[in-house]
């Protein structure tokens, strides 16, 4: 009994011992590791433009994204699986919407194929953190670029796809239009979902305008319409694109009349730009989601749709910019994002150019790109791509 | 037989039992402490490398949202989010045990019934309910206060509730259902309320006095006790007196100010001088009881080898937390009040200062009667008139006090049922009316089988509280998810959930077990 036991305390002191030099040897061998990384890294961003070789690559993930993507063969894109137009999944199980096809798009240019996308549909809470974590390799999920989110969860933005801004809708038996202002909402029940921007705007915007509200956040949007339609909420705030289409839907449903609600605002609380979503220190990935996103813009600029990307390829008088982002002049750069040469034409041939992606899953809810922000450049409006040269 | 009895010689101290249990026993602590470290040591860097830094910064910084309900709907800090989190979390909690509680007794009794239809229909509540996943239950009454008001309220009225299928029930304009939830009358309390509360609690001194006078008469053979009628009785005096006398508690202001300005205005290492000594007394009350204990008429007695462990280590604890006391000024001031926590300042000298502000108020009412009240055009429910009972709270306290009732139910029924037939035979035997078995022989002896897994149950109903979040109840879960959404501090925000919750499930159970240990049969 006793030897037992004395066996057993020395091999918990050793043990204990043995945790405490582990953990000694670890901590100074973390740094060698990360330098061991750096020359492989460093290659790559600096095949990739990048010439900051000073900058100690931090992630886990560094670099590595674009390997891990194409050795699984399956994006795994972050969606929000319930935004009416952005993200909804249907009966089938399939993602269709704006922010599905963006996935889409990254899917073609990096493994030639659209349909290579497993969505994982996160809350508003949870999307960063399945980020870092590594549970998706990119997030597309109406999410708003905004300093603190860029600064402090270890993520990067990539460019706007769609400007948004943050409204709210009433009802119009409530006596609301169009035209009422956050001072209207005075006394009101707010409902939005919980881990968003709308909730810190609607806050300072209601107490800036002088208006009184009880904010009541719920998990998802959903809930949030819910308790709007049974009267629990007064008021819903959310993006407008969301409010519009949760509206525009309720209609076709024949839930309510036209006219029943009212978004508004007019001039929209807060700038809601939304747009992809990746780990920070992976320039490469970075760069393959900026330019898949900008190849769409371009192609929209230039006419480019899935529909005559064919026949635009094989004439002679190609466009000098649309030979080199289609792959066939000699002087393409898809190569040297480390991407093939057709990567792009894979992208708008598979899923189309911007304004076909908007057109398609935005018009049917009453969202179009005239006079808005989502407009072309020579437009009027803010959708402007770099040059590809 | 006078030869000298051979002195028990020691073993070497490595093969000694008494010394090898504790060297095992502080071996196991560094494991523990070791591993935990390493695990923090491990994410901490995990952390880095995801360029997410551990900072506790957002307890002081401005949030920028709102909370639903609580004692303050737009919090200065995370830290103030938080504690709006836990008051909110408290309420549900204390009014749950007490619905619970009183529930669950019915429901147990009822269930033990010679009434068939009540029994059986006890036997329905317990087994519907406590096979229903409580989470599910709540999402129910959420979705049941949506529908309710279209039931019971009459058209074209402000959605008070007048009649219900025709019936009147009550005056008009007392109790109002919404979709938003429910507002009924209440006492609102007004400044003399704290007044009040001290005139109650020296009612509640003179309860205790009145109630041991009582049973020393009986003991004395003069008169039968009826303790819990006198407590009652004076305690109820002592409410209404107070509604007219209790401005006489005003006294306690200037003292309470006083107490303030002594722990404001005191040099800091005067408390530290302070708490050292307390501790060093209690290490030295420890070991100075156990010392005692051993004590035999002959002189002290002897100590085993694990007394002397156990006094050694009491007394290392003790001067280890005296000599922080007296090294570390930081905590100290935080809790006299000189320094603050989360850049909120919270210590004995802002509450003694609280205290005198209210105990100096006014000399009006404590209560006055008020009925809900609509406000706005969106029909909100007035928060300064009656009561607000809001969907989110209604639903949280209703799923988890039916829920909760259901085990307690059950647990009163096992304990009942355990107390020996014998008992109640005799009690009957000797002409005892069923009514008197079961209050005066049957639930005194039942009770102490009960206390124990009900008060599991209570810890469980507090647990369960963080349920909250499916209906949108603002708790510490809530509006801890929404900090760590604004700020991405997902560590600290746990941190806090935990050291919480194990504070609320401790003091439960050490209210609990303090209680059971009072119940206990007195062996001899």
């Amino acid at each position: 009994m006793n030897k037992i036991q004395r066996t057993l305390g020395v091999l918990v002191v050793l043990g204990v011992f043995a945790a405490a030099c582990t953990a000694d040897d670890t901590a100074p061998t973390t740094p060698d590791e990360t330098t061991q990384t750096d020359p492989g890294t460093t290659d790559t961003t600096a095949a990739s433009g990048s010439t900051d070789q000073t900058t100690p690559v931090a992630g886990q993930t560094g670099g590595a994204t674009l390997d891990e993507v194409r050795a699984r063969g399956v994006l795994k894109c972050g969606v929000g699986g319930s935004a009416v137009a952005f993200s909804e999944t249907q009966s089938d199980g399939s993602m269709t919407g704006f922010d599905a096809d963006m996935c889409r798009a990254v899917a073609a240019a990096v493994l030639g194929d659209a349909t290579k996308v497993e969505f994982s549909a996160l809350t508003a809470a949870e999307r960063f953190t399945a980020l870092s974590a590594g549970e998706v390799d990119l997030l597309i999920r109406n999410t708003t670029f905004t300093q603190s989110r860029d600064t402090t969860l270890g993520l990067d933005f990539g460019p706007t796809t769609y400007f948004d801004g943050q409204g709210v809708m009433g009802k119009a038996s409530d006596g609301f239009t169009a035209d009422s202002t956050l001072a209207d909402v005075d006394g009101a029940v707010l409902c939005t979902n919980a881990g968003t921007t709308t909730e810190k705007n609607i806050s300072e915007g209601a107490a800036l305008a002088g208006a009184t509200i009880v904010l009541s956040t719920v998990a998802e949007f959903p809930e949030a319409m819910e308790g709007f339609k049974a009267g629990s909420c007064d008021l819903v705030t959310t993006d407008a694109s969301g409010l519009v289409g949760n509206m525009v839907t309720a209609i076709r449903d024949g839930e309510i009349q036209e006219g029943e609600w009212v978004v508004f605002p007019r001039a929209p609380i807060s700038k809601e730009p939304l747009g992809p979503v990746y780990r920070q220190n992976d320039s490469q990935w970075a760069d393959i989601i900026n330019w898949t996103v900008y190849a769409t813009f371009i192609a929209d600029e230039l006419d480019v749709t899935s529909g005559n990307v064919d026949s635009i390829i094989g004439a002679s008088d190609l466009h000098p910019e649309l030979g080199r982002l289609l792959g066939v002049s000699a002087d393409e750069l898809q190569t040297s994002m480390g991407l093939s040469a057709d990567a792009f034409y894979q992208v708008i041939s598979q899923v189309g150019n911007y304004d076909e992606i908007f057109s398609r899953n935005l018009n049917p809810v009453g969202l179009f790109r005239e006079g808005s922000f989502n407009a072309q450049w020579y437009d009027g409006g803010m959708i402007y791509a770099p040059p590809a040269r | 037989m006078t030869t000298a009895i051979q002195r028990p010689t020691r073993p070497p101290f490595y093969r000694d039992v008494t010394v090898l249990k504790w060297v095992f026993q502080i071996a196991f602590l560094i494991g523990i402490v070791t591993s935990f470290w390493i695990l923090g040591t491990f994410s901490i860097a995990n952390l880095a490398k995801q360029n997410l830094a551990v900072s506790w910064d957002f307890m002081s910084r401005p949030v920028g949202f709102q909370v639903a309900e609580g004692f303050t709907t737009l919090p200065d800090s995370g830290f103030q989010a938080l504690l709006v989190g836990i008051t909110n979390m408290l309420r549900v909690t204390i009014s749950g045990i007490l619905a619970a509680t009183l529930l669950g007794t019915i429901i147990g009794v009822s269930r033990l019934s010679h009434n068939w239809l009540v029994s059986k229909l006890a036997t329905v509540y317990i087994e519907v309910i406590r096979n229903i996943p409580l989470l599910v239950q709540i999402v129910f009454w959420g979705i049941v206060v949506s529908i309710i008001p279209d039931l019971v309220v009459d058209e074209g009225n402000d959605g008070s509730l007048k009649s219900l299928f025709g019936l009147r029930i009550l005056p008009e304009g007392w109790i109002f259902a919404s979709p938003k939830g429910f507002a009924m009358p209440w006492f609102v309390p007004t400044d003399g309320r704290w007044q009040w509360v001290g005139f109650m609690i020296l009612g509640a001194v003179a309860v205790r006095y009145v109630y041991g006078w009582r049973i020393r008469l009986q003991e004395a053979g003069t008169a039968e006790a009826r303790g819990f009628l006198w407590a009652g009785g004076v305690l109820v005096a002592f409410g209404v007196v107070g509604i007219f006398a209790h401005a006489v508690t005003g006294i306690f202001g200037p003292v309470f100010g006083f107490l303030a300005a002594f722990f404001m205005n005191t040099p800091i290492m005067v408390f530290q001088i302070a708490l050292a000594g307390l501790v060093a007394f209690g290490g030295y009350t420890i070991i100075r009881k156990r010392v005692d204990e051993l004590r035999t008429p002959a002189g002290l007695g002897k100590l085993t080898d694990d007394d002397w462990f156990r006094l050694s280590m009491a007394a290392v604890v003790a001067v280890g937390f005296a000599l922080f006391f007296l090294l570390r000024a930081g905590p100290v001031e935080a809790l006299v009040g000189q320094g603050s926590v989360f850049g909120q300042e919270i210590g004995l000298s802002q509450l003694f200062t609280g205290l005198q502000n209210r105990f100096s108020a006014g000399t009006g009412a404590p209560f006055d009667f008020s009925l809900p009240a609509l406000d706005g055009r969106f029909n909100n429910y007035s928060v300064d008139a009656g009561h607000v009972i809001t969907r989110a709270y209604f639903a949280l306290w209703i799923g988890v006090v039916l829920y909760t009732a259901a085990f307690i139910g059950e647990a009163v029924r096992a304990g009942v049922l355990a107390v020996p037939r014998g008992q109640s035979e005799a009690g009957f035997a000797v002409g005892l009316k069923r009514s008197q078995l079961l209050r005066m022989i049957v639930l005194p002896q039942a009770f102490r089988i009960i206390l124990p897994p009900v008060g599991n149950q209570y810890l469980n109903l507090a647990k369960n509280t963080s349920l909250g979040i499916a209906v949108a109840y603002p708790d510490i879960v809530q509006v801890g998810q929404t900090i760590f959404n604004q700020t991405g501090q997902t560590i600290p925000i746990v941190i806090s959930w935990m050291a919480w919750y194990s504070f609320v499930s401790l003091t439960l159970s050490a209210i609990v077990n303090r209680w059971n240990k009072k119940l206990k049969l007195v062996e001899r």
